[in-house]
């Protein structure tokens, strides 16, 4: 047990630096989400295609096959990149992707109603964006962007493999030191877990209070 | 470069199983999984909830270690392949299962009660009633977590599995290209993900069109 | 009071269908206040009643969709007693609602079916009849319900009034011995709720002992031999409906029926 306890202590700054690249990618994946949802509507269609093809390869690439593109194929073309930066940079397409997906669908799931009730009263395109359209979708895509965001924590055991410090990295050294490679990664499934566990439930009782007011 | 494709690309036929055992494995284990969640006794309620729960919150990654490195220390020692797929067949339940689940709630009590009043015994309600309308009301999204399930498979990679990604490491170590390689490799899981993608658009509107509900 | 006229006739052994003391609580709220309510063999019997007067609840309580928090019901030979702390199981259920047929509000008939096999369905599975005995069944059902050039098509593409219609000819099947109608037509639009209520009137001609929870007080009155009010989950009257409709004796039937009625 107290070798369990300090697996988890080992294992702690590594969480800190997981967090870190999750806060980060997370930051700038919801602005490219944004950025490539709106222009995929854009009127030339080379943006359309463009702001497409950013998507799709980022949903439809593994983030292992992305982060290695990114750390060991970039230095090809003279960017040699630090574990850190590297994963952000992945991080951020691969999950920016999905994001922009939400966003899209969300747009979408806005009642027609609206946008006809906007438009008969009158109301510029760019006013019934901001005041009309925009926080409904917002409300709507808030929920699967917080589920994205906790995804995006769990993904980070992944960056592991190019050889960030976090946990999983953490967890593999000490159970070569231990050799009780079994209760580390235990220590490292049970913060996982906690985290993921705590966000999921507070995502929920967000949900709730957004339910009540509509 | 071109020597080295044909080398990658068997590792398709390893990704391709991998994706196909640890989702039929998922598919099957997640309906008692997903039945129990809802069982009116808590006694088996509980358990199911959580073990749905633990299963989603820890990554993937950590689940494959766990087994790999971790489990040999209680004497079970499975290889890469089948540690792949059994792990990613167990934690595909819990996903499943979830998914079983939304699934159970949209569909609604008026076919329970039905089935009931005639006098349909619990298995026959659930094989003539309940189950083909749940699964024409699941399968988009099952097949949106196949094709995901198929970029996972990249994670096996990591413990040492033969398959696609495995193999473009390889090959980017050998040739020092790692662009190209892991270009070519990015491209393979493309091009793998759109049968799957184009299927099940089809079928989907194919049940829509055959029965809409009156 | 009419109330002990019911009572009575429950008690009497010649009742075919009887509920006794049935009550159903849901946590604090009494949905069903100790109804008791018997049918002759052949009788149709109407409940009317304010919407939340715990009607529908009642008729679910009858085939134990919803298990009562107490009671007994009776079809003939067979019966089924419940009280707190106790909770049947679906076996003992079963032989009940093998006599009991349910026809509901919103339909429920199998979507993904069709109209043929929606009806024939739990023929051969609960009766074990052949498929081509429960087809033939089934058609001849059909038939009668005037729907059988639509045994071939799914529910989707039927009406509101058809698949009603369908959902009677799946009940009838199983040669239940009493029909329960849960507000058969308040899905309806009234030209298509007509139609089913012509069925329904024709099955009672031909015997069907009925017990019908409706909003449409034209049938009540001209179809059934009694009618029983329903109100706050107790019953409040019940007699015959030239009687009960246009000379009630509790306020609150007065109420009711002033307000539905236009009186």
């Amino acid at each position: 047990m107290d070798g369990f306890l300090a697996d988890l202590q080992i294992l702690a700054p590594g969480l800190g630096t997981a967090l870190q690249l999750a806060g980060l990618s997370l930051a700038l994946a919801y602005v490219l989400g944004l950025v490539l949802a709106l222009l995929v509507d854009a009127r030339q269609r080379v943006v359309r295609i463009a702001a497409l093809v950013v998507i799709e390869v980022g949903r439809g690439l593994p983030l292992l096959v992305i982060l290695y593109l990114v750390y060991r194929g970039l230095p090809q073309v003279g960017f040699y990149l630090d574990p850190m930066p590297a994963a952000v940079i992945a991080f951020t397409w691969s999950i920016g992707a999905y994001a922009s997906e939400i966003m899209r669908s969300s747009l979408n799931a806005v009642p027609p109603g609206q946008r006809e009730a906007a438009a008969a009263l009158g109301l510029a395109p760019r006013s019934a964006y901001r005041d009309i359209l925009l926080p409904q979708a917002a409300r709507i895509a808030i929920p699967p962007l917080m589920n994205l965001a906790i995804k995006a924590f769990q993904l980070t055991s992944l960056a592991y493999t190019i050889t960030l410090s976090e946990v999983m990295q953490a967890a593999y050294l000490r159970g070569s030191v231990t050799f009780e490679y079994l209760r580390t990664f235990v220590a490292a499934a049970v913060l996982y877990a906690a985290v993921a566990i705590v966000a999921s439930l507070l995502v929920r009782r967000f949900e709730r209070r957004l339910h009540r007011h509509l | 470069m071109f020597q080295y494709t044909g080398y990658i690309l068997a590792g398709v036929v390893g990704t391709v199983a991998i994706t196909v055992a640890a989702f039929l494995i998922g598919a099957v284990l997640g309906v008692p999984l997903a039945v129990a969640s809802r069982s009116a006794y808590r006694v088996v309620r509980w358990p199911a909830i959580s073990v749905i729960e633990v299963f989603r919150s820890v990554p993937n990654l950590v689940w494959l270690f766990l087994v790999f490195f971790g489990l040999p220390e209680v004497g079970i020692r499975l290889g890469p392949w089948a540690t792949a797929i059994i792990t990613l067949g167990v934690t595909s339940s819990a996903y499943l299962a979830e998914i079983y689940r939304g699934g159970f709630s949209g569909l609604g009590q008026g076919q329970w009660l039905a089935s009931k009043a005639l006098g349909l015994t619990t298995w026959d309600r659930g094989r003539y009633v309940l189950a083909p309308q749940l699964a024409r009301v699941v399968s988009p999204t099952m097949a949106t977590y196949a094709i995901s399930l198929l970029k996972e498979s990249a994670l096996a990679s990591t413990i040492g599995v033969v398959e696609l990604t495995f193999r473009g490491g390889l090959v980017a170590q050998r040739t020092g290209d790692g662009l190209t390689t892991f270009v070519v490799v990015g491209l393979v899981y493309l091009v793998l993900s759109l049968p799957l993608a184009y299927t099940s658009r089809r079928v989907d509107s194919r049940l829509r069109a055959k029965f809409s509900v009156g | 009071m009419s109330g002990l006229d019911t009572r009575e006739q429950a008690v009497e052994s010649d009742a075919f269908l009887a509920a006794s003391g049935v009550t159903m609580r849901f946590g604090d709220h009494v949905a069903v206040r100790d109804v008791t309510l018997g049918l002759a063999r052949g009788q149709v019997v109407s409940i009317i009643g304010p919407s939340g007067a715990g009607k529908s609840t009642f008729l679910r309580c009858v085939n134990f969709l919803e298990i009562p928090t107490a009671g007994t019901i009776r079809v003939g030979g067979t019966s089924l007693t419940v009280g707190p702390g106790t909770r049947p199981r679906e076996k003992d259920i079963q032989p009940l609602r093998r006599k009991l047929g349910m026809v509901f509000q919103n339909f429920n008939l199998f979507p993904h079916l069709t109209v043929l096999r929606n009806v024939s369905l739990a023929q051969e599975r609960v009766l074990g009849r052949s498929p081509a005995e429960a087809e033939a069944r089934s058609m001849s059902l059909l038939e009668r319900v005037g729907l059988a050039d639509k045994a071939s098509a799914y529910p989707g593409r039927c009406s509101g009034g058809q698949q009603q219609r369908v959902a009677i000819a799946r009940a009838l099947a199983l040669d239940p011995a009493v029909m329960l109608f849960d507000e058969p037509t308040s899905a309806l639009d009234p030209e298509v709720g007509a139609e089913v209520l012509a069925v329904m009137k024709e099955l009672a001609g031909e015997g069907m002992t009925m017990l019908v929870v409706t909003h449409e007080m034209a049938f009540a009155r001209d179809v059934s031999d009694r009618i029983v009010v329903m109100v706050d989950g107790a019953v409040v009257e019940a007699g015959e409906p030239h009687k009960v409709m246009s000379d009630p004796e509790h306020p609150r039937t007065r109420g009711f029926l002033s307000a539905v009625l236009g009186r």
